[in-house]
C-alpha cells in the first residue's frame, strides 16, 4: 500500500522523478535477475530469465478465463517518431520501463499507466541503421536501468529519476555500427555483475564483438570479437586472439569479416556461459571468402569471467544466402531416450531448428522448421550442412558481359525462416514455440551498379511468398524429435516474439495488430484483441497485487516494410503506430 | 566542351522519352517535398550532397569541406546567385541507395534530402529504375586505375605482378571487387584493405605497399600528395572488371528537373570558361570529358 501512494503522489507531479528517489523502490540484485524466471510479480530480465526461455509459470489467467481478458490501460509513445516498436518492457516495483523507437525510453506507473519520466537520447547526423530504428528492451541492475541507442551507443540512467548516470561508446555510427538488442547482465566470481552488450552494423568493415562493462561506472572490463584473427581485450590489455588467423578466412579478409552479435545474448546459471549469436560474414559475394568464415553465422559460448570463447558453431558456414544467424539460443533440458541433456536450442535464419550440448556447442540433432528448404538438403549427423551446389547464388564476377547471369531461387529468404523475434519454451509441454515465416528469395546477378561512384557487380534480389494464403506460421515443436505439433498460419509475415505460461497459453501478435492467445496444447486461437497497429514485439506477464498482468508494445514497422517485394502487398496498408498495452483479468471474472 | 554540350542533349532526349512513366509514377507519389528551381532562387540556398571520406573528390577535414566536388557545388552556387549547403555522408551499398537516402527518401532518422546529389555515375539503366530521381548533366569521365612506386615496381604491364607484390586498396569498392575476383582469386594475398580510402593511402605513403588501385583521379591525388614517392599512374589491362570507364553527372529528385537542366547549362559555361579544368587540377586531376556512347 505504501508504494502504492508513493507512485500516486509521483505521477501527480508534473515530473514525478525527483520526488520518486526514496526508498519505496528497491534496488534489484544479481540475484533477483538470475531468478526472474521463478519470481512473478517482477520481470527484470529480457526473456524473462537470463535463458530466455519466454516461459512463464504464472496461471491465474489460463484457458477457461483468457476470454476475459481486457485491456487496462494503453500508453502512447507520442510525437512524430513511430516506426517499429520490438522493445520488451521490464517490470519493477510497480514500475514499467520500456524503450521505443528512435532510441527513447519511458519510466511508467502501472496503476495508472501514467509516465515517470523519459529519456530521448539525441541522435546525431551520420547514422544510417539498415533494417528500422528499433530498439528491442532494457536491462537492469541496482538503481539504474541500461539501453543500447542507434549511434552504438550504451546509457546508464537513474532508474528512479530518468537521469544519465554514464554513457558508453560501443562502436564508432560513422564506420557503420549500430545498436538495438537489450544488454544482458550476467554474474562473474573475479569482477562481480558484468553488463553485455553485442553490437550491430551491417556494412562490409564491421567486426563482431561482445563487450562486458561495470554496470556502476560503464567501464570496459572485456571485448571479445568474433571473427578469427582478432584480438580480445581483458582489463585494458590485449587478451588473446579469436580462434586462428587464416584458418578458415583468405588473405587479410579477417579483418573486416562481419559477425555482428546485433541480437544479443542469453546466459545460463548451470554452466555458467554466456551465448550470442553471431551474423553474416561479408563481404556478401561467397566466392571471395573461401573457407568457413569463423565465427559468422554461428553460436558462440563465452566465459563471462575473461571472455574466452568456450565453443562455437556454425549453422551457415561459408553463407552464401545471407543467413544472418544471430538467433538466440535458449538453454534448457531435455529428456531423451531416458537421459537428461543439458540442451540449448536455436531456430536458425536458414531455416533449421537445431539442438546443441550446451556445455560444449556439439551438435545434437537439426530439424527444419519452415517448408522446402532449398540451400540445403538437409544437415548431416556432424551438424554440417549438405549444401546443394545448384542453390548456391552465383558469382557476380562471371556475369562480367553485364547480362543479369545465373538466377537462383532460394529457401528460406534473407529475412529467415525465423528472425529477430525470440521464440519461447514452456515447461509445462516441454515444447518450443517458434514464430517462423513462409518465404523465399530471388537472387540473380545484377548486370551493373556503382559503388561509392564506381561501376561494380552487385546482386539483386526479391523476397516471394511459397503459399498464396499466408506467410506467417507460429509453431509448437518437440525438441527431443524435431516433430511440429500444431502451426498456426498468418497472412502476414510474423515479426513479434512469443510468450508462454503454466496457465496453458501462447501469446504472440501479429502485423495485422492483433495480439493473439493459443492453446499451447493444440494451437486453437482462444482471444484476440485488436490494438490498432501493427506488433513486431515480445509479450510479458507478471503479476501485481494478485492479479495476473499481459502487456505488448505495438507500433508496427521492422525489417519487413524495408524490403517490398511480394510481401509489401500484404502489409503495405498497415499503419505505423507506438504504444504500450497493459491487459488483465478484472477481479471479478477471474474468480469465476 | 562540345562533348559537354551533346551530353545535354542526349540527356534530355533520354529524360522526355521516360516522361510518360515519371508522370504515372508522380500521380501514385505524394512527393517528399523537392526543390524545383524557383523554391531554390526563392529561398536562396541550395543543398548538395557529396560523398565522405572521398578524396580529392569530397572529403572533410576540420570543419571544412574539401573537394573537386565541393568546389563544383560552390561554383555552380555563385552562379545561379545562392547560397550552397553541403550534406556530407557516407555512401551506401549501392547508387540506388544513395538516390534513395540523399535525394528522394531522405535517411530514417532526420528524414534529410539535398536537391542535388554530385558524383552520380550516370548511367540510364541505373536511371530507368530508379523513378524518383533523375541523372542528368555527365560532366567528366571516370576510369579506374593503378598508382605505382616507379622506384619498386618500374613498369606495370600486367596485375600478375600483384600475385607477389602487395597493393592497397579501400575495402569494398570497385577496386576491391576487381582483385579479389582477378585471377581466381590468386591476388587475395596480396591485398592491403584499407578500411577507409586515407587508410589505403596511409599504407602507400608509409610504404608497406608499392601500388595503390582506385578510381583515376584518386590515384592521380595520391600521385600528388605522395611527395615522398615517385610515383605513376598505370591502367593495365583489368580483365573481368565489369566497366574500365563511365562517366558521372549529378542526380536530382525526378520533380526537379528544371533544376538539373539549369545546372547542366551552368557547368556547359564552367567548361567553357575553363573553370571546371581548372577544379579538377588544382587537385593534380587531369580533366576527361565524359565519353558517350
Amino acid at each position: 500500500m505504501q508504494r502504492k501512494i508513493w507512485l500516486a503522489l509521483a505521477s501527480s507531479l508534473s515530473v514525478g522523478a525527483v520526488a520518486f528517489a526514496g526508498s519505496a523502490n528497491a534496488d534489484v540484485g544479481i540475484a533477483d535477475i538470475m531468478g526472474d524466471q521463478s519470481t512473478t510479480e517482477d520481470i527484470v530480465s529480457y526473456g524473462l530469465g537470463p535463458r530466455a526461455q519466454r516461459y512463464s509459470p504464472l496461471a491465474t489467467i489460463d484457458k477457461s478465463n483468457i476470454k476475459n481478458l481486457f485491456p487496462v490501460w494503453s500508453f502512447s509513445f507520442g510525437g512524430e517518431k513511430q516506426r517499429g516498436q520490438e522493445s520488451q518492457p521490464l517490470i519493477k516495483d510497480g514500475v514499467m520501463y520500456v524503450t521505443g523507437s528512435y532510441s527513447r525510453m519511458w519510466a511508467i506507473d502501472i496503476a495508472t499507466g501514467e509516465e515517470l519520466w523519459q529519456y530521448d537520447a539525441r541522435l546525431p547526423e551520420g547514422i544510417l541503421p539498415c533494417c528500422d530504428v528499433v530498439n528491442r528492451g532494457a536491462a537492469i541492475l541496482g538503481d539504474k536501468v541500461f539501453f543500447g541507442t542507434l549511434d552504438a551507443k550504451i546509457v546508464a540512467l537513474d532508474k528512479d529519476t530518468g537521469k544519465v548516470v554514464w554513457r558508453k561508446t560501443i562502436g564508432d555510427y560513422e564506420a557503420g555500427y549500430s545498436y538495438t538488442a537489450a544488454p544482458l547482465i550476467v554474474p562473474t566470481e573475479k569482477h562481480g555483475p558484468l553488463i553485455l552488450t553485442g553490437n550491430s552494423g551491417g556494412e562490409f568493415g564491421v567486426i563482431g564483438e561482445v563487450q562486458a562493462r561495470n554496470p556502476e561506472t560503464g567501464e570496459m572490463v572485456w571485448s571479445r570479437p568474433t571473427i578469427e584473427g582478432n584480438m580480445g581485450t581483458l582489463m585494458g590489455a590485449e587478451s588473446t586472439m579469436t580462434g586462428t588467423k587464416n584458418e578458415s578466412w583468405p588473405g587479410d579478409m579477417w579483418k573486416n569479416g562481419g559477425g555482428a552479435t546485433w541480437l544479443g545474448g542469453t546466459y545460463d546459471p548451470d554452466t555458467k556461459l554466456a551465448y550470442f549469436g553471431t551474423g553474416n560474414p561479408a563481404p556478401w559475394n561467397s566466392y571471395l571468402r573461401a573457407g568457413d568464415n569463423k565465427w559468422t553465422s554461428a553460436r558462440i559460448a563465452i566465459d563471462p569471467e575473461d571472455g574466452e570463447i568456450k565453443w562455437g558453431y556454425q549453422t551457415t558456414p561459408h553463407d552464401g544466402w545471407d543467413y544472418d544467424g544471430v538467433n538466440e539460443f535458449i538453454p534448457f533440458d531435455m529428456e531423451k531416450d531416458g537421459k537428461m541433456v543439458k540442451a540449448g536450442a536455436s531456430a536458425d535464419r536458414n531455416g533449421f531448428f537445431y539442438i546443441l550440448d550446451r556445455t560444449n556447442g556439439e551438435f545434437i540433432s537439426a530439424s527444419p522448421f519452415v517448408q522446402n528448404i532449398t540451400w540445403a538438403k538437409g544437415i548431416d549427423e556432424n551438424g554440417k550442412p549438405i549444401f546443394d551446389p545448384d542453390n548456391r547464388p552465383g558469382n557476380p564476377a562471371e556475369s562480367a558481359d553485364g547480362k543479369k547471369g545465373k538466377s537462383v531461387f532460394a529457401i528460406p529468404s534473407f529475412l529467415g525462416g525465423k528472425n529477430w523475434m525470440p521464440m519461447a519454451y514452456s515447461q509445462s509441454t516441454k515444447h518450443f514455440y517458434i514464430p517462423s515465416n513462409e518465404w523465399g528469395m530471388d537472387i540473380w546477378n545484377e548486370p551493373v551498379t556503382y559503388k561509392k561512384g564506381a561501376a561494380y557487380l552487385g546482386s539483386g534480389f526479391t523476397i516471394k511468398p511459397i503459399f498464396d494464403d499466408y506467410i506467417g506460421s507460429l509453431k509448437a515443436i518437440d525438441p527431443a524429435t524435431g516433430d511440429i505439433k500444431w502451426e498456426y498460419k498468418n497472412k502476414a509475415p510474423l515479426w513479434g516474439g512469443v510468450l508462454t505460461t503454466a496457465g496453458g497459453l501462447v501469446f504472440t501478435g501479429t502485423p495485422e495488430g492483433y495480439l493473439k492467445a493459443f492453446d499451447d496444447e493444440t494451437g486453437e486461437e482462444l482471444w484476440k484483441f485488436q490494438t490498432g497497429t501493427g506488433i513486431v514485439s515480445s509479450p510479458i506477464t507478471w503479476e501485481q497485487d494478485g492479479e495476473q498482468y499481459v502487456a505488448i508494445v505495438t507500433g508496427w514497422g521492422g525489417a519487413v516494410p524495408l524490403w517490398g517485394g511480394e510481401v509489401a502487398k500484404v502489409v503495405s496498408y498497415l499503419n505505423q503506430g507506438g504504444s504500450v498495452w497493459v491487459f488483465k483479468v478484472p477481479e471479478q471474472l477471474a474468480a469465476r | 566542351m562540345t562533348r559537354l554540350k551533346h551530353s545535354v542533349r542526349y540527356v534530355a532526349h533520354l529524360a522526355s522519352s521516360l516522361a510518360i512513366s515519371l508522370t504515372v509514377s508522380l500521380c501514385l507519389l505524394q512527393a517528399s517535398h523537392a526543390r524545383p528551381l524557383d523554391e531554390i532562387i526563392d529561398a536562396g540556398r541550395i543543398t548538395f550532397f557529396v560523398y565522405s571520406d572521398y578524396a580529392p573528390y569530397s572529403w572533410s577535414e576540420a570543419d571544412e569541406y574539401h573537394g573537386i566536388d565541393v568546389d563544383i557545388a560552390f561554383a555552380l552556387g555563385k552562379k545561379l546567385g545562392v547560397e550552397v549547403d553541403i550534406l556530407m555522408r557516407g555512401a551506401d551499398e549501392n547508387l540506388d541507395d544513395d538516390l534513395r537516402v540523399n535525394i528522394w527518401k531522405g535517411d530514417l532518422i532526420h528524414r534529410k534530402v539535398a536537391d542535388v546529389m554530385l558524383h552520380a555515375p550516370y548511367d540510364p539503366e541505373v536511371n530507368a529504375r530508379n523513378e524518383f530521381a533523375v541523372l542528368m548533366a555527365p560532366y567528366f569521365q571516370e576510369k579506374m586505375a593503378v598508382v605505382v612506386d616507379r622506384k619498386a615496381i618500374p613498369e606495370l604491364k600486367s596485375f600478375g605482378r600483384f600475385v607477389t607484390n602487395p597493393i592497397a586498396v579501400e575495402l569494398d569498392t570497385a577496386g576491391d571487387f576487381f582483385l579479389s575476383n582477378a585471377f581466381r582469386g590468386q591476388l587475395q594475398d596480396s591485398i592491403r584493405r584499407g578500411r577507409t580510402f586515407a587508410d589505403a593511402i596511409g599504407l602507400y605513403m608509409d610504404n608497406e605497399v608499392p601500388a595503390l588501385m582506385a578510381s583515376r583521379a584518386q590515384t592521380e591525388w595520391v600521385a600528388k600528395i605522395a611527395t615522398k614517392r615517385d610515383s605513376y599512374i598505370a591502367q593495365p589491362p583489368m580483365p573481368g572488371i565489369v566497366r574500365t570507364g563511365w562517366p558521372i553527372g549529378l542526380a536530382v529528385k525526378h520533380d526537379s528537373r528544371d533544376l538539373g537542366y539549369e545546372l547542366q547549362e551552368l557547368l556547359s559555361q564552367l567548361l567553357d570558361t575553363g573553370e571546371l579544368q581548372a577544379i579538377f587540377e588544382q587537385y593534380g586531376v587531369e580533366y576527361l570529358p565524359p565519353e558517350l556512347n
